[in-house]
């Protein structure tokens, strides 16, 4: 949770952004190899600043204040989950196109029905203790997610395992076990699901905790939580040392189970948005993020030894309209709002060619993405006529009457975010020229939300979603959700569209499933529940001396971290 | 004397319940609470529901404040929502990072403050008083944050002097006496920055006071005995112009907690200040009680503090 990313939609993003590193796809070798990320490299690494150039054994990212949470089952930001991955592995991870790949689990097999995923750890695994991991680790990790005490924000990678309900509510401690967690033997562990999910594979990549060092009684899960200081993995890096606020060090794991990692130390360092690029231009930092904004780019680039990794951000920005409401309701009201709001100028006045028009809830990364759609090109003229037709008429004043109501929209936006500056003066003209009145109404990142999901009281509003690598909507867009604190906010309830989601959920079969999406990505795409606004792009700028990195939108700098190096200079 | 602190230490239990209340109540009334931020389809209503109940957020505020009212006697403050740690160790680690960010602004400010409070109010009208007049209100007006960025761009960026952030280089181990110096030279930017905002405020009070105190007959008296100017002021005047100015350090105790937001913020000094806010942003009950509460108590034993000096720097007055 956290509103605190300085991306796009700042404040909102990041309440989603959970583990950037887990996420969905299919195991498949369907999804074809295509570079995700594009790569601005130095211009002359030899400008390299002297610090940076004597550090040779320390690799220093800056990063957001994490919240200290440094657990597997417990990590709710970016940051946070950053220090999980370099201390603990999971059972599997994933590549940059965003397929699961083997990690601890050498292999899975999911069984005919889709209901059972069988791992086969890799042996000789050892924790950073000595101990080894076995599948007794495995099993004590996700059990202590199901545990009635647990507090953090993972239950829905266990809630949908057979005896989950009975485990979790048995508080007198009755039910010793999560009968859908079999192990089978010392390498073998099976997972059981009442019913079938595809996207389920992916809730197997959070790190694997040692039962000797984490273990609890049932139903109090405090001795756990008291080491969130003290993390023990299996992952290439230990945990040295943590200044809240400040740093944090790691030192390699030399026993790491996939060979001793090249960087001696890496330190985490805070940085914030308003000084990141004088961090990385004085050489304080080796790895940073970057904001999508050209003028913040133009600076990296002119330091010549910085590279800038730039690629498409799974996430969308989005415009959300409450289809209980009359004016609404009708799709060529919203049709019509569509082309009658002049995203492409929008998308260039604010990012300048740093972000591009959205026009389907999924992010151009994912394998669901299809570009076979209506792009809703700017367009008054059809969308005056698309209002007529709906019966809203023009009337002296120059705004749309019907049934003598005027056509007006209360819009509650959030505040602290530079991209509602930029679009509220542009879509309050674009529409009054269409004869429709907006009014926009500021408010804080948490009143807004629980406005719009709590209580559902809104006309519209607008934030954005930061995607899992699985595509499957049914968390968002799905019918159950229109509740309230649903997500199903805008209440969309199309039954084409429930079907196809349910189908895609239960479809283990990767070309099918796509093909489903495709379907379902061009019905949302007509119906518009959502305006779609925006994508952009995350960068990221790395050192000239940091080679192996590999950043993309499903895979961040810790991503295979034990073969990245540093590396002496030269042109 | 002993009786009059008693008595006063005593007052303060009832005041800060009454605080206590309030506080409660205005962070209740916010919209939302520590779950509604959480946008998220991995945290779907029914699991966000499930962790209010245990987080007691699914009943009435005064049941709430019950539950916190009757831990908070016995000691425990209860757990942070956001760090998912006990309030009191989440405090402890960011508070006295800005402690020893206010305390070295404050003795600073001190140091300067008062000789130029003094010399403006001894040459008044005079160019050095205009001088440290608009000096005064520069400081007094210039934004923490476009002067912390400024900073960082000449001394930091272009000329390489101090580092850009934090509080000490990064993976440094030293203690003692080196770590004392890492960590001031990390700290110098930052104390510039808030020691210009509070010097002007007490440089004006110091003038003020003392420019009441140089037209008393006693100032004369002494002038007429023949006492050297500098005997003058800096004996007799001046130690009866600071008896008001002690009253303003009392109530600085607060301030010297209380971590300061915007600087902090943009020299990652690892305070309390951003802490607070973030704490706001989640509403973190918790969190926000135990540092409002600490932060009340410290104004009302600051407030005792500067009466007690007050006392006994100056024998006219008598506490009862």
């Amino acid at each position: 949770m956290n509103k605190k990313l300085a991306s796009l939609a700042a404040g909102l993003l990041a309440t989603m952004m959970l583990f950037t590193s887990c996420g969905g796809g299919q195991k498949t070798t369907d999804t074809s190899k295509k570079d995700v990320a594009e790569v601005i490299k130095a211009t002359d690494p030899t400008k390299l600043p002297e610090v940076s150039k004597n550090r040779k054994d320390t690799l220093i990212v800056g990063t957001t204040a994490p919240s200290g949470k440094f657990n597997p089952i417990y990590s709710d930001s970016v940051y946070d989950s950053w220090v999980v991955s370099l201390v603990f592995d999971g059972l599997i991870s994933n590549d940059e196109q965003g397929n699961p790949t083997p990690l601890i689990a050498k292999e899975w097999k999911i069984s005919e029905d889709g209901k059972t995923y069988t791992f086969t750890l890799n042996k000789g695994v050892k924790f950073s203790d000595g101990q080894e991991l076995t599948a007794e680790d495995v099993a004590f990790t996700f059990t202590a997610i199901c545990d009635p005490s647990y507090d953090g924000p993972r239950t829905d990678a266990v809630s949908s395992l057979v005896g989950y309900k009975e485990y979790n509510e048995d508080k007198e401690g009755k039910v010793k076990e999560v009968a859908g967690i079999k192990v089978i033997d010392k390498y073998t562990i099976s997972f059981t699901l009442s019913e079938p999910k595809a996207p389920a594979i992916y809730d197997f990549a959070y790190g694997i905790m040692p039962k000797h060092v984490y273990n609890f009684e049932k139903g109090n899960i405090k001795p756990l939580k008291d080491k969130f200081l003290q993390p023990v993995g299996a992952g290439p890096y230990l945990f040295k040392n943590y200044k809240a606020g400040q740093e944090i060090v790691f030192e390699k794991n030399k026993n790491y189970w996939r060979g001793e990692p090249k960087i001696a130390n890496i330190i985490m360092k805070v940085t914030n948005a308003n000084t990141v690029i004088q961090e990385l231009t004085t050489g304080s930092v080796d790895i940073d993020r970057v904001a999508s904004k050209p003028e913040q780019l133009d600076l990296v680039k002119k330091a010549e030894f910085l590279d800038i990794y730039s690629y498409p951000a799974n996430s969308y920005g989005y415009i959300g309209w409450n289809l209980r409401d009359e004016k609404f309701k009708d799709k060529k009201v919203r049709q019509a709002l569509a082309y009658g709001l002049n995203r492409a100028g929008f998308v260039q006045a604010y990012f300048k060619g740093l972000g591009e028009v959205c026009n389907a809830p999924v992010s151009k990364v994912s394998w669901a993405y299809t570009d076979e759609v209506n792009k809703y090109e700017y367009n008054v003229e059809k969308a005056n006529k698309l209002l007529d037709e709906a019966g809203w008429v023009k009337k002296e004043d120059g705004y749309r009457y019907k049934d003598g109501k005027k056509f007006t929209i209360h819009w509650m936006t959030y505040t602290g975010s530079k991209y509602v500056e930029a679009l509220t003066p542009i879509l309050i003209e674009n529409w009054k020229q269409i004869g429709v009145e907006v009014i926009p109404e500021l408010m804080e990142f948490g009143t807004l939300a629980q406005k719009v999901y709590d209580e559902q009281k809104f006309e519209m509003y607008n934030m954005a979603w930061s995607l899992s690598i699985d595509p499957d909507p049914s968390g968002i867009f799905s019918i159950e959700q229109d509740k309230l604190g649903g997500f199903n906010s805008v209440g969309w309830r199309n039954d084409e569209s429930e079907k196809l989601i349910k189908e895609g959920l239960k479809e283990t079969d990767m070309n099918k499933r796509k093909e489903i999406y495709h379907k379902w990505v061009k019905l949302a795409n007509e119906e518009l529940p959502y305006l779609f606004l925006t994508y952009s792009k995350d960068n990221y700028a790395v050192s000239a001396k940091v080679k192996g990195a590999r950043l993309s939108p499903f895979t961040d700098w810790t991503y295979d971290i034990h073969k990245v190096e540093l590396v002496e200079v030269a042109k | 004397m002993r009786q009059y602190i008693t008595r006063r230490l005593l007052q303060m239990i009832p005041v800060l319940i009454g605080v206590s209340i309030l506080i409660f109540l205005i962070f209740q009334a916010a919209p939302g609470d520590a779950l509604t931020g959480m946008v998220d389809p991995k945290m779907s209503y029914e699991t966000k529901q499930k962790i209010r109940k245990q987080l007691h957020l699914d009943e009435p505020a005064i049941v709430q404040y019950k539950y916190w009212v009757t831990n908070a006697i016995k000691g425990n403050f209860g757990e942070s929502f956001y760090f998912k740690q006990p309030v009191g160790k989440v405090m402890n680690t960011y508070i006295w990072n800005s402690f020893y960010l206010s305390l070295a602004s404050f003795l600073l400010s001190v140091l300067i403050a008062i000789p130029i409070g003094v010399i403006s109010a001894t040459r008044q009208y005079s160019f050095l008083d205009y001088f440290f007049t608009v000096f005064a209100l520069i400081g007094i007006s210039m934004p923490s944050f476009f002067f912390g960025l400024l900073l960082i761009k000449w001394f930091a960026v272009d000329a390489h002097i101090f580092p850009v952030s934090g509080m000490m280089t990064p993976g440094s181990t030293a203690v003692g006496f080196a770590k004392f110096k890492d960590v001031m030279y990390h700290m110098t930017l930052p104390l510039i920055v808030l020691t210009l905002g509070s010097v002007a405020g007490l440089m004006r009070y110091t003038r003020s006071s003392m420019l009441e105190v140089i037209r008393q007959d006693y100032v004369r008296t002494a002038r007429a005995k023949g006492l050297r100017e500098k005997v003058v002021i800096y004996k007799h005047a001046l130690r009866n112009a600071l008896i008001p100015v002690v009253t303003i350090f009392g109530m600085w105790l607060p301030g010297l907690f209380s971590g300061a937001m915007i600087t902090e913020a943009i020299f990652n000094w690892p305070g309390i200040g951003p802490i607070e806010l973030l704490a706001v942003n989640n509403r973190d009950y918790p969190l926000l009680m135990g540092v409002n509460m600490l932060l009340a108590f410290l104004t009302l034993l600051g407030n005792l503090i500067a009466d007690v000096t007050y006392a006994l720097v100056d024998p006219r007055i008598r506490l009862k």
